[in-house]
């Protein structure tokens, strides 16, 4: 109906007029769509770069982890010690008919030093076929073979490499864990990071040969954290997964402390804290919506009252109870929606400034800005029509009287 | 027939020992194109009457027929209709909204009414040529003088072409050249066919009226047709406490075009048996 344009012109210039009391309105709106918008932006950018890696790291590979290891996705200090996973398991999982690769991932303790000590590092004991289970390839030198006769030598994470010598390209340099002495044979280019994923690890790792990991006589056994296995082709990813699982089953004599992970499974054992985080904070981003709504009506019941000759002198010249009820609400509604479209802009600058500043790359969901907007339309709405239906049904006469 | 017919109308405000009567069992019928002052002392009831002939209130006791309609006991949306349709209000206030231009305020009872924009805006504009401030269309109330609100005010009233126009005390808050202004537009209206109703307390004014009403304590106490032009005569036997703010106010309304009457003819209106109260209090 046409005497709508006339609303919402009114509208406009109520909200000119009471220009700090509008935007002090908008505030819990603002906050609340502009937080859902961000966060949800940020979490399915981290989401879209974990299923990126896993499809370039880890395509093809199951990940079998120890159950009680399962918390290494937190990162490099909190590995636990103790691992259900043993190196009979290892020998069962290669002789698997579909398996390509299997790798041991041990973790040992101890300080690595080179030209400096790398307290960050963290030594991973694994076998020759690491690099192409992960797809990784070289910066420098080579990775240990299988066939390798000196096997107290070792390849450097891309950050270890930094940590621990001085020199750009330190192969053939010397370092020392537990009294040995390794001869880094290789670097490992710079793995994509992510937050959440198990990347970090890997640029930090100082890797050994289980076999020189054997020959110290250190007992892998306990800290078997991970066994990657590479399959020959997609198609037997089921069927490989399956297996181990019963291979593993008869192992442990009958016990479930381990799993089995598929590679999107991975992805989403990574994302799991992260959409716990997301929806936690668009919990709170809801309760400040409903804030917002509050702090409108609360405005609008405000307004009202201030209005009351306003709204007799309207009824006077012929206003329905309709019309001035659909003026409020409008006006509530305005203010709800340019709170909307405030946080809307809000939240793309502060996407555009976390894309250009840091790793993230949050993701810009239409579908999320939409609903965004006609979330707050229906909180402008709902919230306004309590002061509404109390603006329409006062007496002409008595809001007249109003001055 | 009467265009306005109130039967035995009575008006209560508050309750208990506070009760006020504001009307008191009036009687009244109006016929179209007919021009009346009503008059009385402060407090007599005279803008409660009207705003239960604008459909503003609504009677606490009698009947009243609007058209031969019966409208005392209408819904809230009905009367709204109705106002919209049939009356136009001017307040001694003016009562145009402060943060519409002119223009905007004239077209308020069109866009209520529905009419597109475009439309309602012409229209408007037209009616404002008419009460002569077609070059004060874009101004804001705060910038024009209080004649020149009350005559946007008259044109916001007379935009949706109403019968009826109600007017409490339309010159209260103007000067003479203002009231003069207000009261040849009115008369000018009143020359168009329409009815009108207004309240004063200056006895000049009743020059303008066909007709004048004098109230006292809730109660119409006399009713006297007069001619255009002359002054009428109980008024101007100053029977009741006529509130006199001013020499401007007694000059108000003198037109230069209107005569002064040559005689004068005192009716007395305490004379009168007053018609024995009956509150239903
Ligand atoms: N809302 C109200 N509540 C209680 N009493 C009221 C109310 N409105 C009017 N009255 C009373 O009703 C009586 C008539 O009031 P009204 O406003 O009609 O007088 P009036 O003739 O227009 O006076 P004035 O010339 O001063 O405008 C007065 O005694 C007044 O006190
Ligand atoms: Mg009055």
């Amino acid at each position: 109906m046409s005497w709508r344009t006339g609303h919402i012109h009114t509208a406009i210039v109520t909200m000119r007029v009471n220009r700090w009391r509008s935007i002090l309105t908008m505030f819990g709106i603002i906050v609340g769509v502009a937080s859902v918008i961000i966060i949800i932006g940020i979490s399915q950018g981290v989401k879209a770069n974990i299923t990126n890696q896993v499809n370039v790291y880890s395509k093809n590979v199951i990940t079998v982890t120890s159950k009680a290891a399962s918390l290494s996705s937190f990162g490099v200090s909190s590995v636990p010690a103790v691992s259900t996973l043993t190196n009979q398991d290892v020998k069962s999982i290669g002789k698997i008919k579909g398996v390509k690769y299997t790798v041991p991932m041990v973790i040992l303790s101890g300080i690595t030093s080179g030209d400096k000590n790398y307290k960050d590092g963290v030594v991973i004991a694994t076998n020759a076929y690491l690099p192409k289970v992960l797809n990784q390839s070289l910066a420098f030198g080579s990775f240990f073979s299988a066939t390798d006769t000196n096997q107290f030598s070792a390849v450097l994470g891309y950050n270890a490499a930094q940590g621990l010598f001085n020199e750009q390209i330190p192969l053939g340099f010397s370092l020392n864990w537990r009294g040995e002495q390794f001869i880094v044979d290789g670097v490992l280019n710079n793995f994509k990071v992510t937050p959440f994923s198990n990347n970090t690890i890997y640029n930090h790792a100082i890797f050994i040969s289980t076999k020189a990991a054997d020959q110290m006589k250190l007992d892998s056994n306990n800290s078997i954290f991970q066994i990657l296995v590479r399959v020959n082709n997609a198609k037997q990813l089921t069927t490989v997964d399956k297996e181990i699982s019963n291979v593993l089953q008869q192992n442990h004599g009958g016990q479930d402390n381990f799993s089995v992970l598929m590679p999107s499974q991975v992805a989403k054992n990574n994302t799991g804290i992260l959409n716990l985080l997301a929806e936690l904070t668009i919990g709170i981003a809801i309760i400040s919506l409903f804030v917002g709504g509050v702090g409108i009506m609360n405005v609008m019941l405000v307004s009202v009252t201030e209005r009351m000759h306003e709204i007799g002198i309207r009824k006077a010249i012929g206003a329905s109870n309709r019309q001035i009820m659909s003026q409020f609400i409008i006006e509530a509604t305005s203010v709800s929606v340019a709170g909307g479209i405030i946080g809307i802009i809000l939240a793309l600058i502060v996407d555009g400034l976390l894309n250009l500043s840091t790793s993230l790359t949050p993701t810009i969901n239409w579908q999320i800005i939409v609903i965004s907007a006609v979330v707050s339309m229906l909180i402008g709405i709902v919230f306004g029509s309590v002061p509404a239906i109390r603006a329409a049904g006062k007496e002409p006469i008595e809001a007249l009287r109003n001055e | 027939m009467a265009l306005i017919k109130l039967e035995d109308v009575s008006k209560l405000y508050g309750f208990g020992d506070a009760t006020t009567l504001a009307l008191d069992e009036v009687s009244l019928s109006i016929d179209k194109g007919e021009f009346v002052a009503v008059m009385g002392p402060s407090g007599c009831g005279k803008s409660t009457l009207l705003n239960v002939m604008g459909l503003l209130d609504k009677p606490t006791h009698g009947t009243y027929k609007l058209n031969n309609r019966l409208v005392d006991r209408l819904s809230q949306n009905r009367a709204a209709k109705l106002r919209r349709d049939t009356i136009g209000f001017i307040f001694q206030s003016y009562n145009l909204l402060p943060r519409l231009t002119v223009l905007e305020n004239v077209a308020l009872p069109l866009a209520y009414k529905g009419v597109g924009v475009t439309k309602r805006l012409k229209t408007a504009s037209s009616m404002l040529e008419r009460v002569g401030m077609q070059n004060r269309e874009y101004f804001y109330p705060y910038q024009l003088s209080g004649g020149q609100i009350q005559c946007a005010a008259i044109a916001r009233a007379l935009v949706n072409e109403p019968s009826i126009i109600i007017a409490d005390e339309p010159t209260g808050n103007l000067d003479s050249m203002g009231s003069r202004l207000v009261m040849e537009l009115l008369s000018e209206i009143h020359k168009m066919g329409n009815t009108v109703i207004f309240v004063t307390h200056n006895p000049e004014l009743t020059r303008y009226a066909t007709r004048v009403v004098y109230m006292h304590d809730g109660m119409v106490i006399q009713d006297e047709k007069t001619s255009l032009g002359e002054v009428a005569k109980t008024a101007k036997k100053r029977l009741y406490t006529i509130p006199k703010k001013s020499v401007e106010d007694d000059l108000a309304g003198v037109s230069l075009l209107m005569k002064l009457p040559k005689k004068e003819e005192g009716i007395d209106a305490s004379s009168k048996k007053r018609r024995k109260r009956r509150g239903r209090s």
